[in-house]
């Protein structure tokens, strides 16, 4: 079982629901599973990020930009004492097409942070077939450490 | 191929509606492509940034653009990619400008900068891979 406290499992529950007008709102994501070790997430089939006009093949951008979320949401979960976070770099792989109404799978991790970098990988399946990844990632965060915590700044609206 | 055709072809692409972009100006080896600033953007609620993975995205449309401007079905296949996030997205327009590095038989290579007021400051930037087969 993992050691994420009951109060951080709250906070991102606040977190999540704070994020009124965003893109995670609108790519309807709920997490499956959270430790400091695994994040998983799901997200709703949705015809808005396809390419084609029959709305099966989802545009490679928007498997970047759940990578990117769920690489956030890891560090935030592994990660104490943590004011600012933004990502420096992002390489993602598109390793099959992306073609399936299924929901989309997201599992990423925190591998390695420093007082100023968050190291992270994840992997993208559809629902039923984490044997066929569809997108392969990995990024660097860097890291604001201080008094005000990201999830104050995130819930309270204090701008930085 | 002219603008207006592109720009038709952008409309019918779900995705890229969503992104909500214009062609501004294209030749065999460029193009460059203006987004239009939407709340769904939005990864940073607070400060009011654009979504890393939005950025990345659009630039990916852009790029793909260069690559295959008379895209019949779907824009070209991408391969991979990696950004380097340089400075915030804020709330208004966002720039970006793909040139096609190389274009081979078989495989594009094209890299992309993003920026908003000043072309100078660049926002992002990317490289992005393309098979053309």
């Amino acid at each position: 079982m993992s050691d994420i406290t009951q109060k951080k499992m709250e906070q991102i529950a606040q977190m999540w629901n704070a994020r009124g007008k965003s893109l995670i709102t609108h790519m309807a994501l709920e997490i499956e599973e959270v430790s400091t070790e695994v994040v998983r997430v799901r997200m709703p089939f949705n015809k808005d990020f396809c390419v084609d006009a029959a709305q099966t093949l989802l545009h490679g951008g928007i498997l970047t930009a759940l990578l990117d979320s769920v690489f956030g949401l890891a560090n935030f979960v592994a990660i104490e004492g943590v004011s600012t976070m933004a990502t420096l770099d992002l390489r993602v792989d598109y390793l099959r097409p992306a073609r399936s109404r299924a929901d989309v799978i997201v599992q990423a991790h925190c591998f390695r942070e420093t007082r100023h970098i968050a190291f992270n990988s994840g992997n993208v399946w559809f629902d039923g077939h984490e044997d066929a990844e569809i997108a392969r990632g990995t990024a660097s965060f860097a890291l604001t450490r201080g008094a005000t915590s990201l999830f104050d700044a995130m819930t309270k609206g204090k701008a930085s | 191929m002219d603008l207006q055709t592109v720009n038709a072809h952008v409309s019918r692409v779900p995705f890229f509606r969503f992104l909500n972009f214009e062609v501004h100006s294209l030749d065999s080896l460029h193009a460059e492509a203006e987004m239009t600033f939407d709340d769904r953007h939005i990864g940073n609620p607070v400060m009011e940034y654009y979504h890393g993975g939005i950025i990345a995205s659009f630039m990916e449309a852009t790029a793909a653009i260069a690559v295959q401007p008379d895209f019949a079905d779907v824009p070209a296949k991408p391969i991979n990619l990696t950004v380097d996030y340089l400075r915030p997205g804020v709330k208004g327009p966002l720039l970006a400008r793909a040139n096609v590095t190389r274009k081979g038989h078989r495989m594009a290579s094209v890299s992309v900068q993003s920026w908003q007021a000043e072309r100078e400051k660049a926002v992002a930037e990317g490289l992005y891979h393309f098979l053309l087969v």
